[in-house]
């Protein structure tokens, strides 16, 4: 059975691009466009692993983790943050949080995305 | 769109400089005038000192001519008394002949005896006459005098005259530097030689909240204990130590530029003078440009991320196939794309440089190896380039420095990228790596183009870029010498430059060593 990854991002482009490069890797997709939806969506289907966006409406990215790490199914699920910014302070908080990974956006691509998805989870 | 944006926004932070500039110099301006008007006004109390002095002296002239005056009048008086008594005396005396003379007629027994009286009369009578005379001279002489000390009086009431109006004009000058002082945008406050505050301008007293009368004459230390006063106090010390625009924050979005400068005449030091300029304005515009530029690069950023990934998800394959025309045309896009994120990212770094959070937690490291990862992601464009390139280490190991290691990369990475990307194919560049006793030296000579004299004093400003290098390269953001600057000097090292134009340019800089015994 594929392996599910959900997407919380609400970039609508990014999503496209990601599931159409996911699934082709052979991932199963779920998205959320924001906070809120992750967290609730993350309950339901227990997600092998959350690529998680910071900046996004409702609730954002730190405040999904926080309410992550007070659950104790969620805390174990990995997370790997994609966003646009990438300042140290952010990166420390991510890394507090639990967060395995922290990707820039403009400073990757979507394989690079494929790469450290299959180095937490594998295929 | 983005090229627009990226010219307005250089045209915006040129302006804002330009202000900056005109600000400075207008503040030079000011500097000068209230120095030149402080000294004036110090030459002005002390000719007027010098007047008072005089006029006093004067006074005291003045008046003790009047005083002998009053003495001689009455001298004279009292000898126009005596003339009188002898007057009658002289009468008498006459009346007294005659009647001696009918008695001689009567009284012959008495005659010799009255002519004895009668010579000895003539006799006093004769001493009386010189006496007259005498007291004659004496008195010609006292309307002499007293001729000469009225002339003497009146030339006196002249100088007398003569000072008062000079006391005017000095007292006029004095009015108009205090005006000057008093209308003067600038806060002012003058402390003497044992640092007592001996003046306020009223702009100054508005930034303080305080009343001149309440403070003038205290010690500065004293000062202190206005709590509006506290933080200017703190600054310049007891001694009133000597800074130069130091920036003051008094409360928010309220900002003083404080500069003290000491008063000397004759070479010695006779008091200090504060300048205090507000500066509230340009801090504000400064930040909402901070901000500006703090947002504007994040917003950029999505949409790049969004060109990126779908660019390169399409040259990947991963949307279909493509053809070769159309791989050639996205390869070319997605290059353009990377620019402006460079371009970005550069911006970004010069915003959080301008708001001081820069350097993050500095952290004991070799250097060479953060030398060799930058060296070998250049590689590729050393190749490309059919650049010569040679990395020379000392034998000895180099001392570790404290350094925040992404950034000092970045500063190599900007030297090194302008190294590359100025050298003509087959040119040179060579990194060498050296260990001093406090400090370890890196320097980047190439063969490049080189940068024009007459513009290597702007090398380090923002958005810089030569002029020669403007036709040849269209790349480059201007900002990448600026960058490495403040790394270099936020790791209190120090950074600098050779250059000749055609010839090449040697860069410099230097990190200190942590001192490893300084712990123990």
């Amino acid at each position: 059975m594929a392996k599910k990854i959900l997407l919380v991002e609400d970039e609508e482009i990014i999503i496209s691009l990601l599931q159409r490069k996911l699934t082709q890797e052979g991932y199963e997709v779920l998205l959320a466009r924001d906070g809120e939806e992750g967290l609730k969506a993350m309950r339901e289907v227990k997600p092998n692993l959350v690529l998680l966006d910071i900046i996004m409406p409702k609730m954002g990215g730190f405040e999904v983790m926080e309410e992550m790490i007070k659950d104790k199914e969620l805390k174990e699920i990995p997370v790997i943050i994609i966003s646009n910014s990438g300042q140290p302070v952010e990166l420390d908080q991510a890394q507090k949080l639990g967060a395995k990974d922290w990707l820039i956006k403009t400073e990757f691509d979507p394989q690079e995305v494929v790469n450290k998805v299959v180095k937490q989870i594998g295929r | 769109m983005v090229k627009a944006r990226e010219t307005k926004l250089q045209a915006i932070i040129a302006e804002l400089s330009e202000i900056s500039q005109r600000r400075e110099r207008e503040l030079a301006e000011m500097d000068r005038i209230a120095k030149m008007l402080v000294r004036r006004d110090f030459e002005l109390s002390e000719i007027r000192e010098k007047r008072e002095k005089e006029l006093s002296e004067l006074d005291r002239a003045a008046k003790l001519l009047i005083r002998r005056d009053l003495e001689l009048s009455g001298a004279i008086v009292q000898l126009e008394k005596q003339r009188n008594e002898l007057d009658r005396i002289a009468k008498i005396l006459v009346r007294r002949d005659l009647e001696l003379t009918e008695m001689r007629e009567e009284q012959v027994k008495e005659l010799q005896e009255m002519d004895r009286i009668a010579k000895m009369l003539v006799r006093r009578d004769f001493e009386l006459a010189e006496i007259r005379e005498k007291r004659e001279r004496e008195l010609q002489e006292l309307e002499k005098r007293t001729k000469e000390l009225e002339e003497s009086r009146t030339a006196l009431m002249n100088i007398l005259e003569d000072v008062e109006e000079a006391r005017k004009k000095a007292e006029e000058e004095k009015e108009k530097t205090l005006a000057v002082i008093t209308n003067f945008t600038d806060g002012l406050l003058v402390f003497d030689r044992e640092n007592k505050l001996s003046l306020i301008n009223p702009q100054a007293e508005n930034f303080f909240d305080v009343k001149g009368r309440n403070i003038i004459g205290r010690p500065v230390l004293e000062l202190s204990t206005f709590p509006t006063l506290e933080p200017l106090v703190r600054l310049v010390g007891k001694e009133i130590k000597q800074v130069f625009r130091k920036e003051l924050p008094i409360k928010e979005k309220f900002t003083l530029e404080v500069s003290t400068v000491p008063m000397v005449r004759e070479e010695e030091k006779i008091g200090t003078m504060v300048i205090l300029h507000d500066i509230s304005r340009e801090k504000m515009v400064e930040r909402m440009k901070t901000e500006f530029v703090s947002l504007a690069a994040h917003q950029l950023r999505t949409p790049l991320s969004a060109i990126k990934w779908t660019l390169r998800m399409l040259l990947d394959g991963d949307l279909g196939k493509i053809t070769e025309e159309q791989r050639d045309f996205i390869e070319k896009t997605y290059g353009s794309n990377e620019r402006m994120i460079a371009l970005i990212n550069d911006l970004l770094d010069v915003t959080r440089i301008e708001e001081g959070r820069y350097l993050y937690k500095p952290t004991l490291a070799d250097f060479e190896p953060i030398c060799q990862f930058v060296i070998n992601s250049f590689k590729e464009e050393i190749e490309k380039r059919k650049i010569k390139f040679e990395f020379k280490k000392p034998e000895k190991k180099l001392p570790q420095v404290k350094v925040d290691v992404e950034k000092i990369r970045l500063a190599i990475q900007n030297l090194l990228d302008n190294a590359i990307k100025y050298t003509q194919p087959e040119g040179k560049v060579t990194i060498t790596l050296k260990s001093g006793k406090k400090e370890v030296e890196f320097s980047i000579r190439d063969s490049g183009v080189g940068i024009p004299s007459d513009q290597q004093e702007r090398v380090f400003s923002k958005f810089f870029r030569g002029a020669n290098v403007l036709r040849m390269e269209t790349e480059g953001s201007g900002l990448g010498l600026f960058i490495a600057k403040n790394i270099i000097e936020a790791h209190n090292g120090k950074i600098w430059f050779e250059s000749e134009e055609g010839k090449g340019t040697i860069f410099y800089f230097t990190l200190p060593v942590e001192k490893e015994f300084e712990d123990f």
